[in-house]
Order: C-alpha cells, then sequence, then structure tokens
C-alpha cells in the first residue's frame, strides 16, 4: 500500500476509535440499561449511549480527554516492517490527532519541565506522541494495525502490581476483584470494563492489557472473565457510581506465559464508560 | 398510577444562570437538572488561581462575576468539555472558598464529595451536581466559549460558556449526599 494511503487510513482510524462505539459494545450497552434497576445509573447509561450516537454522525469524540495512541501492529508472515511503514503510521496519527481535533495535552521541555508541567502545553493537538508500538506476530497473512487511545481516568486508577497466588485461581481473582472495586468506584465514569494483563514482568503484563483490550470482545467472555465481571457487580457502585447493578460491562483478561514462581504480574485497568476506544485498519493490499 | 408517580419523580428542572438563593432552596438530591446560560469552566491548575483572585478582591477587576454562577470542572479544548473529578485536592479544596466569597452556587463535574466539603456548601446555599461524561452530546449544547483568565494554561485556563441544557443531576444539597 502506498505511503498517501496508509497515512490516510490510519488518521481515518484514530478518528473512528475516538468517535464511534463498536457494534458489540452498542449491544453490550443495551443489554445494560435493560438490566438496570437504579434509575438515576440507567439515565446516565442511555445519556452515554445517546453521546456515542451524536459522536458517530459528527465524527466528534466521545470524550474529550481524546487520550494518548497506542498502536498494536499484527504482523502475518508475508509482510515485513519497513521504516517508511513506521512513519506512515506516525504521520497517519498525527493526522488524525489535527482532524479529530484531539486535546491538546502534550507538555514542552526537558524531564523536569514536563514532569512538573512547568514547560507549558503544546497547542498542537499532534504534538501527543504515540505509546511505544507493540507488535504481534500471527500466522494470518495480515498487515493489521489497532489503534487504541487510552484516557486519563483509567490510567490513573489502574495498576501493575504483584500477586503472590499460593497455587490457586481463586486468590488472584480475590485480589483482581478487590483491585477491581476499588478502581470501579473511584473512576467516576463507570460503568467500565476491565482490560487485565497478567505476565511475568510489568512490561508482560501491561502489554497484555493493552492486548486484552484490542481483542476482547463483548460478545465472547472466558469463563474466568465472568466471574471477575460477575463479583465486581455485586458491589453495586452502578454507573457514576450511583449505585445499581452494572458497575462493568465486561472484562477483557489475557493470560501470557507464566513462570514457575508464587508471584503473578497483573496490570489492570478499568476502562471509562468509553473506552475501549480501539479502531483496527489492514495495512497491506489485497 | 405508579408510571405518573415515576414520572413526577424523575422531572427534569431547567436551570438559568445566574442561580437565585430560592432556586438552590428547590433543588433536592436526585434532582435531574438541565442548565442553561453562563457557565464558567476550570480545574486543578486554575481554580486555586481564582480563589486566590477572590481573596484578594480582584475578580471583578478581571471582569469575572460569579455571584450565582456554575462552575464546571472541565477543561477547555477543540476536543470539548467533560468532567473531571471533583474529589481532587485541588478542586474540592476550591469549592467552599468559590461559594463562600465569590457566590457559586452549582459545582458541575463527577464523583464523591467529602462530608465537611457537603455540610458547608448547605452553610453557604450552594449545591454540587455531577454530569456525565457525554462530551459529543455537551458539543452540541456548547453555543459559544471564551477564554477569561489565566490564558496561559491553554485547556486548564478559566473559561467562561454559553450552554444550553448541560444535563446533570443534584448530588449534594442542604447537607444532604447520593453517595451517602
Amino acid at each position: 500500500m502506498e505511503y498517501r494511503q496508509i497515512r490516510k487510513r490510519v488518521a481515518e482510524a484514530l478518528v473512528r476509535a475516538s468517535s464511534t462505539f463498536r457494534p458489540d459494545q452498542i449491544e453490550a450497552w443495551e443489554e445494560a440499561i435493560s438490566s438496570e434497576v437504579n434509575p438515576h445509573a440507567a439515565w446516565v447509561m442511555k445519556l452515554i449511549v445517546e453521546n456515542s450516537q451524536v459522536a458517530a454522525v459528527n465524527s466528534t469524540p466521545l470524550c474529550d480527554d481524546t487520550g494518548i495512541p497506542h498502536l498494536l501492529l499484527e504482523l502475518g508472515p508475508q509482510h515485513a516492517i519497513t521504516s517508511e511503514l513506521l512513519s506512515a503510521v506516525e504521520e497517519g496519527i498525527a493526522q488524525g490527532l489535527r482532524l479529530l481535533p484531539g486535546r491538546p495535552m502534550a507538555i514542552c521541555g526537558e524531564d523536569v519541565d514536563r514532569l512538573d508541567q512547568s514547560g507549558g502545553l503544546d497547542v498542537d493537538p499532534s504534538a501527543v506522541l504515540s505509546a511505544p508500538l507493540l507488535v504481534k506476530r500471527v500466522k494470518e497473512d495480515v498487515l493489521r494495525l489497532h489503534v487504541l487511545l487510552e484516557g486519563g481516568g483509567p490510567a490513573i486508577r489502574g495498576r501493575c502490581y504483584r500477586i503472590f497466588h499460593q497455587h490457586k485461581w481463586e486468590v488472584l481473582r480475590g485480589q483482581i476483584v478487590e483491585w477491581g472495586i476499588e478502581a470501579v468506584s473511584l473512576i467516576g465514569c463507570s460503568p467500565c470494563t476491565l482490560a487485565i494483563g497478567i505476565g511475568r514482568s510489568h512490561y508482560e503484563a501491561a502489554a497484555l492489557m493493552v492486548e486484552a483490550q484490542v481483542f476482547g470482545s463483548y460478545y465472547k467472555q472466558s469463563s474466568l472473565e465472568d466471574e471477575i465481571t460477575q463479583m465486581v457487580n455485586q458491589a453495586g457502585i452502578g454507573a457514576l457510581g450511583l449505585g445499581g447493578e452494572m458497575s462493568v460491562l465486561a472484562t477483557y483478561m489475557k493470560v501470557g506465559p507464566q513462570r514457575a514462581s508464587g508471584v503473578r504480574i497483573v496490570c489492570l485497568r478499568p476502562c471509562c464508560c468509553v473506552e475501549p476506544r480501539v479502531a483496527s485498519i489492514e495495512l497491506a493490499d489485497t | 398510577m405508579v408510571t405518573l408517580v415515576a414520572k413526577s419523580l424523575f422531572e427534569t428542572k431547567d436551570l438559568h444562570t445566574p442561580l437565585h438563593p430560592e432556586t438552590i432552596r428547590d433543588l433536592q438530591v436526585g434532582d435531574r437538572v438541565e442548565i442553561s446560560g453562563t457557565i464558567y469552566c476550570g480545574r486543578d491548575a486554575v481554580l486555586p488561581k481564582i480563589v486566590s483572585m477572590a481573596k484578594a478582591g480582584d475578580l471583578a477587576k478581571a471582569g469575572l462575576h460569579l455571584e450565582g454562577s456554575v462552575i464546571f470542572h472541565s477543561a477547555v479544548s477543540p476536543a470539548g468539555v467533560g468532567p473531571t473529578s471533583s474529589n481532587k485536592l485541588e478542586i474540592e479544596g476550591c469549592i467552599v472558598p468559590l461559594s463562600r466569597i465569590a457566590g457559586v452556587k452549582l459545582h458541575l463535574g463527577k464523583g464523591s464529595l467529602n462530608e465537611g466539603t457537603v455540610r458547608s456548601l448547605k452553610e453557604h446555599e450552594s449545591v454540587y451536581a455531577i454530569i456525565p461524561p457525554v462530551s459529543a452530546l455537551l458539543r452540541s449544547k456548547t453555543v459559544k466559549s471564551e477564554c477569561v483568565a489565566f490564558q496561559e494554561l491553554g485547556m486548564e485556563a478559566f473559561y467562561r460558556l454559553e450552554v444550553h441544557g448541560y444535563p446533570a443531576i443534584i448530588a449534594a444539597a442542604h447537607g444532604e449526599s447520593i453517595y451517602s
């Protein structure tokens, strides 16, 4: 595919990720509204769905925190990553952020200026750089890019930490549920979708958590995911913390390779009510 | 009969700024409201500066008249507006001073406030409302937006908006909280 075409497709994917609920997401919301018994919570949830309809029609952001772009590239056996491809993707992200427009929230300056925010803000939305690219080799003959937008609220309430599992799933699950309840009750933008990665290091767990958001589906929940969802929902946090049946719509969990050890590293992100914001595109000619 | 009761329980109240004390007295926790008129937006970075201006008596000199106003805890950018957590230290710490000194009547954001803040809001005849994070919808209900102070803070500056029908729910009023 030509450079310019890749750039255009990536830009369009970013706008789509920011402004559109996917079909399974819409269905999950409709089902959640019909199950909600708290009228205030149901009112909030209906507004969130209405918001998604307005955003989709106008191609405007679902949330004013348009997030930090995270990219996952699926690489099939017949394809290669070139410097040119990465440049086109990078330019596409920048173009998408200007087109959306994204929130101009990049901080200027050297390390300390960026840390204490004394460097001022860059007024250009495209100055918000993507997180490091994640590449996943796959058997399918594809070159497929997934664009994911990660907002700040879930980053504040998420965590990546070790759990001593005592060789029992129930122990891991109990700790995950405890973290999930705490995170969802604090985030203020529930119902959430819990994204969880379990790996051997913090890096691996975080990468698996991103992968969980990309490949997770509201249509298909594993029994482990269902258990977590149901247990967190028993806390009765509800939409915006107003109480109710639906604190989380679903759980997306990705379990990676594990080491012979009493410890599992778990990364949990309470994706807010507009997340996961993800769009996928093919970058190879078919 | 049941339907009629339910409908009247959740009837939406229209609020137009500036808000008068009698309007505030009429609001109850759980009331759904739609806010129209002029509102102000600010969050962590700018609200402590606005409080300092209020304490120094400098608001009027800067053309800021907050008596009866609504302050929305939000950034303002080309991406729109949306609530940030009102219980962040710098934001919640500004709620009571802004009501006491500057006469702000409605604080709009998200998340629960501590008991002390809820009690103090009652003393100053002010309320707190939460607004769902519906930026696309709010964009369609925002008529005008202008930066009115601390422009150097970019999206975190103090903004004045003209809005029509922002949906919210009263979360703290008369010493009671929807979260308790």
